[in-house]
């Protein structure tokens, strides 16, 4: 049996970027959503500005801290977030306390370079992870057109293991598009990759990144002359429309169409 | 903003393929919603097959008493519901001869557009006119990295004679549920899922040749399906242009395959090229 907080928990979690927004609906037992919007925001690695800077930071579980404060490592600053809001405030200076801080810097200054080649916009994150045994590399990059009606979400999640010097993990795409009717687009693919240094790795990811966009494109084509042409014709066989006239008068019982057995 | 509203708008921005998942959850919130969501919503037909007649039929809420649904084919419900009940519900004279002859007539178009799936048409006498539903129901699984792939359309329709019975106004509001997803090594999945829906009206002549009362219901028979068929088609194509165009563009947007640097000097080079074009000329 789902309860109240477990639905409404599970609508945010479902939004499309961008579009949270579900006060309206909620009623007045469920005494907080602060839970399903911090799971939210870190699952869609919201971006929250630190006060004084135009530069956006991610709110992820990679970058959390046990008293509920988030750190940014760039910037050197950890902070609280309001997850119903998201914003940020009471920032304070961090220093990063990790064996790999060297690694991490590099992989920073690489990445963030690379992101700018591919990603008009983007925020970038580097932490450690897996009790500072890895490193962790998160991009997301958003486009909000509410004047076209649609929203789009790339995610990078990559772990790199600084000891075998590779890396894995994935991407995401969502793409929401709202004018009279609701489609949404949703992708993932799983990356691996090695390389001995940062450039390397980085290098390495943009390429991957690259092969899954083509892929990605010709997935589009795949589907549109496949699946979805066999949804539906644009015209008979017979490349004329149907003679409605023609047809009009007949009555059931004759065998027309012939009414072929469940598809 | 009113719960029904804010009821539809996050139902317009959750994925289409919970719908009906959501539509659940929606109404376990606010359980006084239930009426009218469950009518405004579309969600993906089922079909039931006739024992009359061994034909399949689609189901909505337009052919439904309870647990039972009429087939359009035998003009029957089934299980079958009280003769009180089916008195009010079964539908006689000119509305049946219509609703014969547009399930006939929808069944031929659905073969020449759909090849294979499933047709309905439901009609019912309104105060003045009359209103009915149209519905398709396709379904393509050649699944993996081919793709697999539904489609549900749903028309419904309002129809009043002018008072000479020379023209009828016809309105239309339809709606595309359309579902498509492939996984292959290449792209691990890639899923597309929504519903869009379009309205429009039209004055439209019924033929008259002797002014026979069969003339007329043959006219709204063919005024229905060319208006059906012209949104159906209409409606592919701007499908076809959100699910694969749209959406295709935004992953552009978000990022370029080409380095960004490139795409500047390209475009610098092509700005140099044709502003020389222009000083020549």
């Amino acid at each position: 049996m789902v309860t109240k907080s477990e639905t409404v928990s599970s609508f945010v979690q479902a939004a499309p970027p961008g579009e949270v927004d579900i006060k309206a609906l909620a009623p007045s037992e469920v005494q907080s959503l602060e839970p399903a919007f911090k799971k939210y925001n870190e699952e869609q690695y919201t971006t929250v500005k630190l006060s004084g800077s135009s530069q956006t930071v991610i709110v992820s579980s990679y970058n959390v801290l046990d008293d509920g404060r988030y750190f940014d490592t760039a910037s050197q600053t950890s902070f609280e977030v309001d997850h119903s809001s998201q914003t940020a405030s009471s920032a304070q200076s961090y220093t990063l306390d990790s064996r790999n801080a060297d690694a991490i810097q590099s992989l920073l200054k690489a990445f963030s370079a690379a992101a700018t080649e591919h990603f008009p916009s983007s925020t970038v994150g580097v932490y450690p992870t897996d009790s500072d045994s890895s490193i962790a590399i998160l991009l997301v990059a958003n486009k909000y057109s509410p004047q076209n009606f649609w929203n789009g979400r790339w995610r990078s999640t990559y772990v790199f293991d600084p000891s075998s010097k590779s890396v894995s993990g994935t991407v995401k795409v969502d793409v929401h598009y709202y004018e009279d009717g609701n489609v949404r687009m949703s992708t993932s693919k799983k990356v691996e990759a090695s390389s001995s240094s940062a450039e390397g790795i980085v290098r390495e990811i943009a390429k991957a990144e690259n092969k899954f966009q083509e892929e990605l494109n010709r997935a589009f084509s795949t589907l549109a002359e496949g699946s979805f042409k066999g949804l539906r014709r644009q015209l008979p066989v017979t490349r004329q429309r149907v003679e409605w006239e023609k047809i009009a008068g007949y009555r059931l019982g004759q065998d027309i169409g012939g009414g072929r057995a469940k598809t | 903003m009113d719960p029904f509203d804010a009821a539809l708008d996050l139902l317009r921005r959750l994925p289409p393929s919970s719908t009906q998942q959501n539509l659940n959850g929606i109404i376990s919130l606010k359980p006084d919603l239930e009426e009218d969501l469950l009518s405004s919503v579309d969600v993906a037909l089922t079909s039931k097959r006739c024992t009359k007649t061994g034909r399949d039929y689609l189901c909505c809420d337009y052919n439904r008493d309870g647990n039972s649904y009429r087939s359009p084919w035998s003009n029957e419900f089934e299980p079958p519901i009280e003769p009180e009940e089916a008195a009010d519900l079964i539908p006689g004279g000119r509305i049946r001869r219509m609703e014969e002859s547009l399930n006939a007539g929808v069944d031929v178009y659905r073969e020449l557009y759909y090849e294979g799936g499933i047709s309905s048409a439901y009609l019912w006498a309104l105060e003045e006119g009359f209103a009915g539903v149209v519905l398709f129901k396709k379904t393509s699984s050649a699944g993996g990295s081919a793709g697999k792939g539904g489609w549900d359309s749903i028309h419904v329709l309002e129809v009043s004679e002018a008072a000479g019975k020379r023209s009828a106004h016809y309105k239309l509001t339809s709606t595309v549920i359309l579902d498509l997803g492939l996984s292959s090594s290449a792209v691990d999945s890639l899923e597309l899922a929504g519903n869009l829906t379009r309205q429009t009206e039209s004055d439209l002549a019924l033929t008259h040749s002797g002014s026979r009362e069969s003339d007329i219901e043959q006219s709204h028979v063919v005024n229905i399906g060319r208006m059906v068929e012209d949104m159906e088609t209409r409606m592919r194509n701007l499908l076809q242009e959100v699910y694969f165009g749209k959406a295709k563009d935004v992953v552009g947007d978000l990022r370029s395959i080409q380095p960004l640097s490139e795409v500047g000097r390209d475009r610098d080079a092509h700005r140099d090229v044709v502003n020389k074009i222009g000083q020549r000329t």
